[in-house]
């Protein structure tokens, strides 16, 4: 017998946040059909209320899982969104059922590593009142083993009278009791190779299929979702956005918008410096740059073009600090593959990391550090 | 409403209404060859409604784990049911007087009644309160429930209501309807497609969620077209139709049409008893039963905890103290409360929470320390419950129960 059962036949005064003004229905990004937009719209008032609300009362390290540029990618296939607390994740369902009757989970915030979270909480959204109230949550385990998979839809269904109605039960027992299982085992995504996931992308790019997480085994779908830069590229065709990473037009015209959301700024350095590598044939004055975190320290990823189809990759400390021994810088091909000279580390303390790489026109390339930057998210660029 | 008196009627007789009146109670046959049987053996102590209930309890609690159709998992919650009518009736009829509206208490009766399997599978006995405390709490909550449900029925569009309602009870709405899984699982996916295709957009509120026009029908009968495994003719024409039916089950399952109770209820359909069911007291588990009522009697874990709540709830502040006595005292709404002090709902909100956090962490530590019970999550959700079910015994003196 569910031990948990039953528990929610009193009202405890739930917790009711508001959403403010209607400015997130009011959503820049485009989504491919209404249902997605108004998915969109009830997980943002999800963030918008909970957000503020952990950190100021419960938690100030909290913060949004993926940066608001990415969730639009989220949203409009899967419906859900995620806070990080300092290694501990909440994954915030919303719904507009007014019967509470169940927590419905996709499979995607369950069964994919990357996705997975700790506590799931079912989040009652009203527009019309422009309010949030928390009604419950369980945890990723109770899920898992009390909750009825619908292969049908590919969702976890939990009983709404089973969850735990009081959210400060949350709180006190990450206090509490920290070496409660709250998660139960899941397996990793399979690699998919690049033609593979070219495949998917044009059918489930294409916005006629409204049901692109339903078309195409679970396991493809998912190694599809887990890979950000993927599922940014089935976004971008989906809504029909032209190519957001071209370097070529970064480096001709100007940063993609998305680029920009994300971080990327061009910096315009004296030729001087660029002659002195004795590099006659580069004509420009150029390097693409971003800031990152890594443990806790500022750094800066720069990209150059240093000839013909030949780029340069660095990693700087910004500070007098130096690169502490063991910091890797990689590239990856777009499908995560390694290739020869892919990788720089320190081996000492060091200034820099740097990588040169000659790519072909249209290849892709994935960076990544090791340890993971703060708030990482893969990113495809495309030569 | 005349109160029972005798154990022997109160654990087997159901209330009848008329009119919207309770009048009469209806003795239930089996039940009271049951009880009677029970009333016969002797045992030495002179038995209260409470014993007879703790031990029906500990019946039902102890066989539903094996068997949850056995005779005797039904013959006890109905003793059961039987025994919690009035308490049901007074939440019912507490809350129409609130309301303005007595003309509802039967409705709200059947209501509360409906719940009965629920709230006795949602009880303790180890949390400290009296099954008939507890069941008074419940009821009224889901009545509350109920209302609040109708009351966003009542301001919705048809249309806003498919988006209001979860696919669990839509499933449930259309089965009480007499449809067919094949069925139900068809208008669930033309329901999943028209949520694909249809929302409202920014700035629009749902409740008055229009009609989808033709053409909008029409994209959505060919989504469904594409997803549905099996040959059917369904153009835009169809998928409103059956949208409609979707909307119009959901609404009569969230809002039933109120049909006069005139029938005495249990919980559970007391005619399929099986005759050879011997009505025999089991002596040893009366003696559990009694070893329980002592234990419970001179409990003074529970004494203590009430210290310790008590102690925690006068450190807490002036302000949170004055919205848990509106809240649990007046039975007020986060709403009418904030009204009141002339703040936001969700200030209201906050220190609601936040004051029951404080009690809540008080009683952990006190359960940690003194106790050295080891805390998991499923133990602090059940303290939870003992603070919310303390709070509400605390606060609320004019409840009719409470004199018991």
């Amino acid at each position: 017998m569910n031990t948990l059962s039953g528990l929610s036949m009193l009202a405890i005064p739930q917790l009711h946040l508001p959403i403010g003004d209607d400015s997130h229905t009011q959503s820049e990004s485009a989504y491919s059909s209404a249902g997605s937009r108004w998915q969109a719209a009830l997980n943002q008032a999800c963030l918008d209320g909970l957000l503020p609300w952990i950190q100021t009362e419960r938690d100030q390290q909290a913060q949004a899982w993926t940066k608001a540029a990415h969730r639009a990618s989220i949203w409009d296939v899967v419906n859900g969104s995620a806070i990080d607390l300092n290694g501990t994740r909440l994954v915030l369902i919303p719904t507009t059922a007014i019967d509470f009757a169940e927590l419905r989970v996709p499979q995607e915030w369950i069964d994919l590593p990357s996705w997975a979270g700790d506590y799931y909480l079912s989040v009652y959204v009203n527009l019309d009142d422009r309010e949030i109230q928390v009604l419950g949550y369980t945890t990723h385990h109770n899920l898992k083993q009390q909750g009825q998979y619908d292969p049908i839809d590919r969702t976890y269904s939990y009983d709404g009278d089973d969850l735990i109605p009081d959210l400060n039960v949350l709180w006190l027992s990450r206090q509490l009791c920290p070496t409660e299982v709250l998660r139960s085992k899941v397996n990793p995504s399979p690699q998919m190779l690049l033609k593979q996931a070219e495949s998917l992308l044009i059918r489930l790019g294409d916005p006629n299929q409204l049901r692109p997480r339903l078309a195409v085994p679970f396991a493809f779908w998912g190694a599809l979702m887990e890979h950000s830069g993927w599922r940014q590229q089935l976004y971008r065709r989906r809504v029909g956005l032209p190519e957001q990473w071209s370097m070529s037009k970064w480096f001709q015209t100007e940063i993609s918008q998305f680029g920009q959301q994300l971080g990327w700024e061009m910096m315009t350095v004296e030729p001087i410096l660029v002659l002195a590598r004795g590099d006659e044939r580069s004509s420009t004055n150029k390097i693409l740059l971003r800031q990152l975190t890594i443990s806790q320290q500022p750094y800066e990823l720069r990209i150059s073009p240093t000839g013909d189809n030949l780029w340069r990759f660095e990693l700087h400390s910004t500070t007098n600090t130096k690169i502490p021994y063991g910091v890797k810088l990689r590239l990856l091909t777009e499908d995560l593959l390694p290739f020869a000279n892919n990788e720089d580390i320190a081996l000492t303390e060091t200034d820099r990391l740097y990588l040169d790489v000659h790519v072909s026109p249209g290849d892709g390339l994935v960076w990544e550090t090791e340890p993971k930057c703060d708030e990482f998210d893969r990113e495809i660029l495309r030569f | 409403m005349r109160s029972r008196q005798s154990i022997l009627e109160i654990f087997s007789t159901f209330l009848s209404f008329e009119d919207d009146l309770a009048t009469r109670w209806i003795v239930d046959g089996r039940l009271r060859r049951s009880i009677q049987g029970c009333l016969d053996d002797n045992i030495d102590r002179e038995p209260s409604p409470r014993f007879w209930a703790l031990y029906w309890y500990q019946i039902w609690q102890t066989e539903s784990l094996s068997n949850a159709a056995s005779p005797r998992v039904k013959i006890s919650a109905n003793h059961l049911a039987a025994y919690l009518q009035e308490v049901c009736y007074w939440s019912a009829q507490k809350l129409a007087a609130d309301l303005f509206k007595k003309e509802l208490v039967s409705d709200f009766f059947q209501i509360a009644i409906i719940k009965f399997d629920r709230i006795v599978s949602g009880f303790n006995v180890d949390r400290g309160i009296e099954l008939k405390s507890y069941a008074s709490l419940a009821f009224t909550n889901a009545i509350k429930d109920t209302l609040r449900q109708r009351q966003e029925v009542e301001i919705c569009t048809d249309w806003a209501l498919l988006h209001k309602v979860s696919q669990k009870r839509l499933g449930e709405s259309l089965q009480q309807l007499g449809f067919n899984r094949e069925q139900i699982a068809m208008y669930i996916l033309a329901w999943q497609c028209f949520k694909i295709i249809y929302a409202p957009t920014s700035g629009q509120g749902l409740r008055k969620l229009d009609k989808p026009d033709l053409a909008t029908l029409t994209e959505i009968s060919r989504l469904f077209g594409r997803e549905y495994i099996g040959a059917i003719n369904c153009d835009g024409e169809t998928i409103s139709q059956w949208l409609s039916s979707c909307g119009a089950a959901v609404r009569s399952f969230l809002y039933p049409t109120i049909v006069s109770a005139s029938q005495p209820k249990s919980a559970s359909d007391s005619s399929e008893f099986l005759d050879d069911f011997e009505l025999t007291v089991q002596s040893s588990l009366l003696t559990q039963t009694i070893e329980r009522e002592d234990a419970i009697d001179r409990d003074n874990q529970r004494s203590q905890l009430q210290q310790i709540l008590l102690r925690a709830l006068i450190k807490s502040n002036v302000e949170a103290q004055k919205i848990l006595q509106m809240y649990y005292g007046q039975n007020l709404t986060q709403q009418e409360i904030a009204i009141q002090l002339a703040t936001k709902q969700y200030t209201v909100s906050r220190r609601l929470t936040n004051a029951r956090q404080a009690l809540l962490t008080a009683l952990c530590n006190w359960s940690q320390t003194t106790l050295h019970k080891s805390l998991d999550t499923s133990v602090m959700s059940d303290m939870s419950l003992t603070i919310e079910e303390w709070l509400k015994v605390h606060y609320s003196h004019s409840d009719p129960l409470a004199e018991h």
